[in-house]
C-alpha cells in the first residue's frame, strides 16, 4: 500500500514537470531538437520525457540514432547551433548527405544548396546512461505514438490491459494530443483501467464512471473483478459504479451481438440466395430440383481455384491417372489480386456450361417426369463430386482471398469482413440483373412463357428445347457465381455444395415455385432465422428444459447452436408450410392436379 | 314445397384481385334437377369448386340439408356427406381397371382400417354390375381406364359417382365429347337420377340442355352472379341473357 | 387376361415365393454349417436382405403411393440405433475401459449410466422403441406434411432435410449416442456370442423370415381396398379426395408403415454388420435405396428385392475392383435405368421378349402377339 502512495505522488510530480517543459503546439521533431540542443544532461532527460506518448515513428528512430552516435549538431557560419542527422553512404570526400532533427527536411546553406558535411568537422550529440533510460522509456511506448490508429490503439490496449501505474502519463500525455476518435475512447479506457487498480477509493470510482461512459468490451472482466473486490468490501458506493459499469459494457455487448449477427444474417441470407436463385429458376421451369446444383457450386469453387493458379505459378492435376500440367503466369501485385475478376465470369460460364451439357445429356427427357429427373440429377451429381475428387483430390483446396476481399471494417466493434460485404452487395447487384434479364429480355420473356405453360408456348412457337437449355445454363451459371463467393468464404472441397444445398432446397421451397420475389425473402428470412438462433440458443437452452418429455434432450442440443439452429429452421419450416403449404407466393391453376 | 337441400346465400371469391364470384344466391331444392348455364369466365366452375370444397369462399354460407355448413368442411367431408361430383375433365384412375374405379367409388366406409378388411358383398357386386350395364362398359370390366375412349371415360365417371349414392350431384359438362346418341343417352339418365337425388348440371350445348331442363329451372350465370332463372323458353327469349351470350350491348347490360 | 391364366401365374408365384423362401431360410443356413457357404459370404447376403426391407418400404412409398421419401435412411438407422443401444449395453465391462458403462461415455467423463439408456438393458424394451421411436418420428412428421398436403418434390426435399437433421443431431457427442463413431464392438446378443458361427447363422433366419414375412404382407396389402386407394393416391390424389377418402390419412399409415419396415430392416442389419453410425442416417443412403429400387423395378413387390440385392452385390464387388469409379458407376446406373429402363430389371424379360421370340421363330404373327403382349 505505502509503495502504491509513493508510486502515486511521484507520478503526480513528474507529471507537473512534464507539462512545465513541454511547449503545446511544439511536433514531436522539434521538442526531440530541443532536447538535444538543451544545456546540460537533466534538462535534457525532463524534456525527453515530455516525449512520451507523444513520439511518433520518426522520432523513434531518431531516438535510436542518437544512441548509436548518429546524430550530430551542425554550426552554421552564423553559430547556430542545428541538430543533423546524416544519411546515405558516404562520398569519395567522406561527406554525408544531411536532414535537420527538427523537421526532417535536407540541410541547406544560405543559398539553399543541400550542404555533405563530414563526420569529423561536427560536434557529437552524446548521451549517458540516465538519458539512454528515458529514451528507452520513450521507444517502449513509441507505439503510442505511431501513424497508424490502429497500431496506436493496439499498443494502448496493450497498456491498458497491464494496468501499470508507470504509464498512465504517457496514456495522459497521449489523451492530450489524440484526434482519432476510436484512439480516444481507448485511451480513456487504459486510463481508467490504471485507475481502478489504484490504492484510493475516488479514484476507482473515477475510473468505473469513466469505464461506463466508454463501455468498452474489453473492460468487462476488470469491472466484474472490481465488483467482487467491492462486494467483498461491501461498499455500496463501489458495487454500484461497477454495477452500472457492467451494464452499460453489456448493453453494448447485446448491441454488438444483435448487429453483428444481422450482418452475418445477411451474409448467409445473400449466399443462400445466389444459390437458391438458380436452383429456383430451373425448378421453376421444370418443376423439379436439379440435385447436382451443389456441384455447379464446386465447379465454380474450384474454377476460381484454377484461375488463382493459373495466375500464380501453375497447377498440377491428375484427373484419372492423366498428369496434366496447367501452366502460371506467375504474376504477382495487382495482377495477381485481379485474378477473382477473372474467376468470376469463368465460373459462371464454366457452371452454365456444364449445366447445359447435363439438360441437353439427361434433363430434356424426363420433364414431364419430375420424381424422376430429381434421381437421376441426383445420379449426375454423385458422378460430378467423383470427377471433382478424383481430379482435385478429396483434401480440401485453398483459395487465398485477394487484398480487396481480405480486410475488415471496425465500427462500434461490430466487424464487418470484406468479403461478407462484398458477398452481400454482389448478391443484390446478381438479384438485380436476374430481375432485368427476366423481365427485359425476350429470353426472360421466353422463360416466363414456358414457366407458365410448357405446351402452350410450344405451340405459340417458342422453341422450348432452346430456352430449357439456355435456362438451365443461366440457373447453373448462378450456382457457380456462389461457388466463387463461397470459395473467399471458405474451404473449397468436392462436397462442397452439399453443405449448402438442404437449405437452399429449403429457400426454394418456402419462396414459392419460380418466384423471384419469394425466394429473396426466403433467401434472407432464413439465413437470418438460422444465425440469430445460432447466436441465442445457448442462452435460452434453459428455457428448453421445460418441455415435457424432451426436454432434457433439446436442453442438451441448444448447447450445440449450430446443429440446433439447422434443426429448428428446419422445424419452423415445416410449421411454415402449415399456414402456407405452397410456399410464400403461388401460381394457382384451375386443373385437379 | 319440398325442403331446399342448397342454400347458397351471399358468395364472393375473389383469384388475385379477380372476382370469380360476387354476391351469389342460389337455392336447389330437394330432388330438383337444375341447368346451370353462362359464357365463358361466368364462374361456373368455381361455383362448382365453393360446393365441393375445393375452394373456400371470402364471404358468404353454403349450408347443406337441414343445417350443415360446408364452408368449414373440405373435400372429402363434403363427398361424405353425400354431395358428388363429376370433373369437366374426365377423371378417372387411369392406371386403375374399370371394375376397381367403381368399388374405390361404392358407397361404404371410407377409413383407413375400414378400407384394409373391406370385402365385396354379393349385393355390392351384383350393384356393380348393374352399374356395369348402366353405363355400357360390362365388356371392358378388366380394361385400365386410361386406354378408355374419351366418351367412356365421361360414362365411367358418371358411373362412380352414382356408385357413391350422393344426395346431391354436380355434374360438370357431361356431354363434352361424347357422340350425338350419348348425349341423348346421358341426358335421359340424369333425368331418371331426378326426384331421387338432387342434381346441378352445368352445360354449353344448348340441345343437351333443352333436353334436360324440360322440367326443371335454368340458371344463367354471368360475371359470378345470377343474371336470371326460369323455364328454358323464357331463359331463351330474355334479352339480358342474348346479350350476354351474343356479346350484343356490351356496355349496358349491368 | 382370363380368369385360369391369371389363377394358374398366382399359383406359379406362390411356387416361386415358396421356393425362394425355403432356398433362403434352410438351405443356405444349413448349407453355412455344412461349410459349403462361408460365413463371409452368408453376412453378406444377410446385410443385402436387410437392405431389401429398406428397398420394400421405400417402394411402398414410392412405388405405390408415390411419395418419394428420402426419409427411409433415418428409420434404418433409428432402428439400427434402438438395436444397438441393447447391443452395447450387453457388451458389459468388456469394453476397453474395463467399465460397466459404453466407451464412449467413459470416454466423455460420465461414471454412471445416463437415464435414457437404462431400459435398454431389457431386450423387450429395445425392441419396442425399434418399432416405437421411428413410427412416432414418422407419425408426427407425416401427420404435419400431409395435413398441409405437402406433395411432389417438396415432400422429397423436407424429407430429405428431417435426415439431414437427424444426421447432425446423431454427428454431436453430447447426444450420447456414440456420436461420429457410433456403436461398434459388440459382444453378445440375446446370451450368444457373436465369435459363434451360429450367431451370424440364426441371426440370417431370422431376417430371412422377417422379409419373407414383410414381404407377404405388402403382397397382401397390394390386394386389398386399401390397395387400391393407395394407388388411386399415387395416380390422383385429388381425385381420391372428391371420392371421399381422407389421402392424408393413408398417406400418414403407409407412411408409419414403411418408417416401422425400414426401422426393422435397420435393427437386423445393426447386430450383422458390427456398427452402426450416422453416416447410414445421410439424405445419400436414402437415395442409394431408391436407386435399387429404381434398378429392381418400381412399383412391383418383388423388384425391390431384387435391385437392392444386385445393386449391392454389384457395390460389393466395385468397391473392391475399382473403388475410385463406384461412384460413377452408382451414379451412371441409375441415369441409365431412369432414362431406358423405367420399369427396372423386373420389366426387362417383357421387354426381351420380343426380341428373343424373333431370335428363335422368326415368323412374322408371334413377333406381333408377343409386342402386344409386351405393350400391355
Amino acid at each position: 500500500m505505502k509503495f502504491l502512495l509513493r508510486l502515486f505522488c511521484a507520478l503526480a510530480c513528474s507529471l507537473t514537470l512534464s507539462h512545465a517543459f513541454a511547449a503545446e503546439d511544439e511536433t514531436p521533431r522539434q521538442t526531440l531538437a530541443r532536447a538535444i540542443l538543451a544545456e546540460n544532461a537533466a534538462t535534457k532527460r525532463t524534456i525527453l520525457g515530455s516525449l512520451v506518448g507523444r513520439a511518433d515513428e520518426e522520432v523513434g528512430e531518431l531516438l535510436v540514432a542518437w544512441r548509436q552516435d548518429a546524430l550530430f549538431i551542425y554550426t552554421t557560419p552564423d553559430n547556430t547551433r542545428i541538430p543533423v542527422r546524416l544519411i546515405g553512404p558516404a562520398d569519395a570526400a567522406g561527406t554525408h548527405a544531411a536532414v535537420r532533427v527538427i523537421d526532417g527536411e535536407p540541410l541547406t546553406d544560405a543559398a539553399g544548396a543541400p550542404l555533405r558535411l563530414d563526420k569529423g568537422d561536427l560536434e557529437s550529440v552524446d548521451h549517458n546512461a540516465n538519458l539512454r533510460r528515458a529514451m528507452k522509456a520513450v521507444l517502449d511506448l513509441i507505439d503510442l505514438g505511431a501513424a497508424l490508429p490502429a497500431k496506436r490503439i493496439q499498443a494502448i490496449k496493450t497498456i491498458g490491459q497491464s494496468q501499470d501505474a508507470e504509464k498512465l502519463p504517457a496514456i495522459q500525455a497521449r489523451l492530450e494530443i489524440e484526434t482519432d476518435k476510436n484512439a480516444i475512447v481507448a485511451l480513456r479506457e487504459a486510463r481508467a483501467l490504471i485507475m481502478l487498480k489504484s490504492a484510493k477509493d475516488e479514484d476507482r470510482l473515477e475510473a468505473l464512471r469513466e469505464l461506463k461512459e466508454v463501455h468498452t468490451l474489453s473492460s468487462t472482466d476488470f469491472i466484474k473483478g472490481a465488483l467482487s473486490d467491492a462486494q467483498r468490501r461491501n461498499h455500496t458506493q463501489l458495487t454500484n459504479a461497477a454495477r452500472a459499469a457492467l451494464n452499460a459494457v453489456d448493453l453494448h455487448r447485446a448491441k454488438v451481438d444483435f448487429f453483428g449477427t444481422l450482418f452475418r444474417s445477411l451474409s448467409l441470407g445473400s449466399i443462400l440466395l445466389i444459390v437458391a436463385l438458380g436452383l429456383a429458376i430451373t425448378f421453376g421451369l421444370m418443376g423439379v430440383i436439379n440435385m447436382a446444383h451443389g456441384e455447379m457450386i464446386a465447379i465454380g469453387a474450384y474454377t476460381t481455384y484454377v484461375v488463382q493458379n493459373i495466375f500464380g505459378s501453375g497447377l498440377a492435376l491428375s484427373p484419372f491417372g492423366i498428369s496434366l500440367s496447367l501452366p502460371g503466369i506467375n504474376s504477382s501485385g495487382w495482377v495477381y489480386q485481379s485474378y477473382f475478376i477473372v474467376a468470376l465470369p469463368l465460373s459462371f460460364l464454366c457452371a452454365a456450361f456444364v449445366g447445359i451439357l447435363l439438360e441437353r445429356s439427361v434433363i430434356q427427357f424426363l420433364y414431364r417426369r419430375p420424381l424422376e429427373s430429381l434421381l437421376a440429377t441426383w445420379g449426375v451429381s454423385l458422378i460430378l463430386q467423383q470427377i471433382l475428387r478424383l481430379t482435385f483430390g478429396a483434401n480440401n483446396v485453398q483459395v487465398s482471398s485477394p487484398i480487396y476481399l481480405s480486410g475488415n471494417w471496425t465500427v462500434n466493434d461490430i466487424l464487418f469482413g470484406w468479403n461478407r460485404v462484398f458477398v452481400i452487395c454482389f448478391a443484390g447487384l446478381i438479384v438485380f440483373g436476374v430481375y432485368l434479364v427476366l423481365t427485359r429480355t425476350s429470353l426472360g420473356l421466353l422463360i416466363r412463357a414456358v414457366m407458365q405453360n410448357r405446351g402452350m408456348a410450344a405451340c405459340m412457337g417458342v422453341r422450348t428445347t432452346r430456352v430449357n437449355m439456355l435456362t438451365f445454363g443461366l440457373g447453373s451459371g448462378l450456382a457457380g457465381l456462389a461457388g466463387a463467393f463461397l470459395s473467399q468464404i471458405g474451404n473449397v472441397g468436392p462436397s462442397l455444395g452439399q453443405s449448402y444445398i438442404v437449405d437452399s432446397f429449403m429457400v426454394v421451397v418456402v419462396g414459392g415455385v419460380g418466384n423471384l420475389v419469394g425466394t429473396v425473402i426466403s433467401g434472407l428470412g432464413i439465413g437470418s432465422l438460422d444465425q440469430f438462433i445460432q447466436q441465442y440458443s445457448p442462452a435460452l437452452a434453459s428455457a428448453f428444459a421445460t418441455v415435457p418429455f424432451v426436454g432434457g434432450f433439446l436442453q442438451n442440443l441448444a448447447q450445440d447452436s449450430a446443429v440446433f439452429g439447422k434443426i429448428l429452421v428446419l422445424c419452423g419450416i415445416i410449421l411454415f408450410l402449415q399456414w402456407r403449404p405452397a410456399g410464400l407466393f403461388v401460381t394457382r391453376t384451375r386443373s385437379l392436379d | 314445397m319440398p325442403h331446399p337441400i342448397l342454400n347458397v346465400e351471399d358468395v364472393s371469391k375473389t383469384y388475385d384481385g379477380f372476382k370469380a364470384i360476387s354476391k351469389l344466391n342460389f337455392y336447389l331444392f330437394e330432388g330438383e334437377l337444375r341447368t346451370v348455364i353462362g359464357p365463358n369466365g361466368a364462374g361456373k366452375s368455381t361455383f362448382f369448386d365453393l360446393i365441393s370444397g375445393r375452394a373456400r369462399p371470402d364471404t358468404g354460407t353454403i349450408v347443406f340439408g337441414q343445417d350443415t355448413d360446408l364452408t368449414a368442411l373440405n373435400e372429402y367431408e363434403i363427398n361424405r356427406l353425400g354431395i358428388g361430383r363429376k370433373f369437366q375433365t374426365p377423371s378417372v384412375y387411369a392406371e386403375h381397371t374399370v371394375w376397381d374405379n367403381l368399388v374405390l367409388s361404392l358407397k361404404g366406409p371410407r377409413g383407413v382400417f375400414a378400407s384394409l378388411f373391406h370385402r365385396l358383398s354379393s349385393t355390392d357386386r351384383d350393384r356393380l354390375d348393374e352399374l356395369l350395364k348402366l353405363i355400357r362398359l360390362s365388356e371392358k370390366r378388366s380394361w385400365k381406364a386410361g386406354q378408355l375412349a374419351h366418351g367412356e371415360k365421361q360414362w365411367l365417371e358418371i358411373g362412380m359417382l352414382l356408385a357413391t349414392e350422393p344426395r346431391l350431384l354436380l355434374v360438370d359438362e357431361p356431354a363434352a365429347g361424347m357422340t350425338d346418341e350419348e348425349t341423348h343417352r346421358t341426358g335421359e339418365l340424369l333425368l331418371s337420377l331426378a326426384g331421387k337425388h338432387s342434381l346441378i348440371v352445368v352445360e354449353h350445348d344448348m340441345t343437351f340442355v333443352r333436353q334436360i331442363a324440360r322440367d326443371g329451372e335454368v340458371t344463367v350465370l354471368h360475371q359470378g352472379t345470377v343474371l336470371c332463372e326460369g323455364k328454358f323458353d323464357d331463359v331463351q327469349s330474355n334479352p339480358k341473357v342474348r346479350e350476354v351470350y351474343l356479346g350484343r350491348g356490351k356496355h349496358g347490360t349491368r | 387376361m382370363n380368369d385360369s391364366s391369371s389363377s394358374s401365374r398366382a399359383r406359379l408365384e406362390i411356387i416361386a415365393i415358396a421356393v425362394i423362401a425355403t432356398l433362403l431360410i434352410v438351405v443356405i443356413p444349413v448349407l453355412n454349417a455344412q461349410g459349403v457357404i462361408s460365413n463371409f459370404h452368408l453376412n453378406l447376403w444377410g446385410k443385402y436382405l436387410c437392405y431389401a426391407l429398406l428397398a420394400i418400404s421405400v417402394d411402398l412409398l414410392w412405388g405405390h403411393t408415390g411419395l418419394l421419401s428420402l426419409g427411409q435412411a433415418l428409420f434404418f438407422a433409428l432402428g439400427g440405433y434402438m438395436h444397438g443401444m441393447y447391443l452395447m449395453r450387453m457388451i458389459g465391462d468388456l469394453g476397453q475401459h474395463k467399465q460397466p458403462i459404453p466407451d464412449f461415455l467413459v470416454f466423455l467423463g460420465w461414471t454412471k449410466l445416463p437415464a435414457f439408456w437404462e431400459p435398454f438393458d431389457s431386450f423387450g424394451f429395445a425392441l419396442a422403441m425399434v418399432f416405437v421411436l421411428p413410427g412416432i418420428v414418422a407419425l408426427i412428421f407425416g401427420f404435419l406434411a400431409f395435413r398441409s398436403r405437402i406433395k411432389g418434390v417438396y415432400f422429397s426435399i423436407l424429407t430429405q432435410a428431417l435426415t439431414y437433421a437427424g444426421a447432425l443431431i446423431f454427428f454431436r457427442n453430447n447426444t450420447l449416442m456414440g456420436g461420429n463413431n457410433g456403436f461398434t464392438d459388440f459382444k453378445f446378443i440375446l446370451g450368444f456370442d457373436f465369435r459363434d458361427p451360429a450367431t451370424p447363422r440364426w441371426l440370417f433366419i431370422a431376417t430371412a423370415v422377417t422379409l419373407l414375412l414383410v414381404f407377404l404382407g405388402c403382397r397382401w396389402l397390394h390386394t386389398t381396398k386399401f390397395g387400391l386407394v393407395q394407388r388411386a393416391v399415387r395416380d390422383g390424389e385429388n381425385r381420391v379426395l372428391f371420392s371421399g377418402y381422407a389421402s392424408a390419412h393413408y398417406k400418414l399409415f403407409v407412411f408409419v408403415l414403411a418408417a416401422i419396415i425400414a426401422a426393422v430392416g435397420g435393427a437386423l442389419y445393426v447386430p450383422q454388420v458390427g456398427i452402426i453410425n450416422p453416416s447410414e442416417m445421410t439424405p445419400d443412403k436414402s437415395l442409394e435405396a431408391v436407386v435399387w429400387v429404381a434398378v429392381g423395378g418400381r412399383a412391383t413387390l418383388i423388384g425391390p428385392i431384387i435391385g437392392a440385392i444386385s445393386v449391392n452385390a454389384l457395390k460389393s464387388w466395385a468397391t473392391r475392383a475399382i473403388p475410385d469409379l463406384w461412384l460413377v458407376l452408382l451414379g451412371g446406373l441409375f441415369i441409365l435405368v431412369v432414362l431406358f429402363l423405367p420399369g427396372g430389371l423386373v420389366s426387362l424379360p417383357k421387354r426381351l421378349a420380343p426380341l428373343w421370340q424373333k431370335f428363335r421363330r422368326p415368323s412374322a404373327p408371334a413377333a406381333e402377339s408377343a409386342g402386344k403382349a409386351a405393350k400391355q
